[in-house]
């Protein structure tokens, strides 16, 4: 017997990697605590998800729509303070973890 | 849209799905300008049997802005004695000043309000409250209160 695939449709899914343990996905996913929109959506001024809206890493390991954090760290009342734990905002440099591609 | 009606649109929806915290009710959200929520102070307090309403005025940059919040005070309510709220119902707490963060929440704020009263031994007015309740501006946010107390 001889099968011919005729067409396919290809579904495919993409998730920030917030280095996050998924242990705790209850499904909504992770949010930004700024605007309270899910990392995989984007900032308020944004329309479209993905690398036009990324994310941004602090040292301190908070995530947050880079949009939103720089509209916040651009206040004189942030102080350049992380909105999470009120430590100065450094913005981490991004390592992927090559060794862990299970996720 | 707004970001601050982005921003309120979900923290309403997530009212309504899991509600409030013991104590704090939603009084009014009829629009993204200002919110109206009930106040009291569970168990023994010096408090206690009291309710207390707050106001929550919303910039549309909020939660980039803080909210300017203060207690009703009009016929029906009146704000509660302690020594970080006035008499005109403006309130002294950093949170709503210079340690505003856009992670706070409209419920946050309220639970963080709940505990100030909750923690107060004496009911006493704010050094100086005629003084500045005579000159205070309308919106609070206007006021450069100094935090200095962290007692209370």
């Amino acid at each position: 017997m001889k099968v011919h695939v005729k067409n396919w449709h290809a579904i495919a899914q993409w998730r920030w990697d917030t280095g996050a343990a998924d242990a705790d996905d209850d499904g909504e996913g992770d949010v930004c605590g700024i605007c309270r929109v899910p990392y995989e959506g984007c900032c308020p001024s944004c329309k479209m998800p993905g690398d036009d809206c990324p994310l941004i890493w602090g040292e301190c390991s908070h995530v947050f729509h880079m949009h939103c954090l720089l509209q916040w760290i651009g206040t004189s009342s942030s102080k350049q303070q992380c909105p999470m734990d009120r430590r100065p905002w450094v913005t981490a440099e991004r390592k992927v973890d090559r060794t862990n591609n299970a996720r | 849209m707004s970001v601050s009606t982005r921003r309120l649109s979900k923290e309403l929806t997530d009212i309504k799905n899991h509600g409030t915290p013991v104590g704090i009710n939603l009084l009014s959200s009829d629009n993204f300008e200002e919110w109206f929520l009930s106040l009291e102070v569970l168990g023994e307090t010096v408090y206690a049997g009291e309710v207390f309403c707050l106001r929550f005025r919303f910039d549309s940059q909020y939660p980039i802005s803080s909210p300017a919040v203060q207690f009703v005070t009009d016929d029906k309510w009146k704000a509660p004695v302690h020594p970080h709220v006035y008499t005109n119902g403006h309130i002294c707490a950093s949170i709503l000043g210079n340690e505003w963060s856009p992670v706070l929440s409209v419920i946050a704020v309220c639970v963080t309000l709940q505990s100030m009263l909750a923690s107060c031994k004496k009911k006493e007015l704010p050094p100086g409250n005629d003084r500045y309740v005579r000159h205070a501006p309308d919106n609070p946010k206007k006021t450069r209160f100094e935090y200095d107390d962290d007692t209370v």
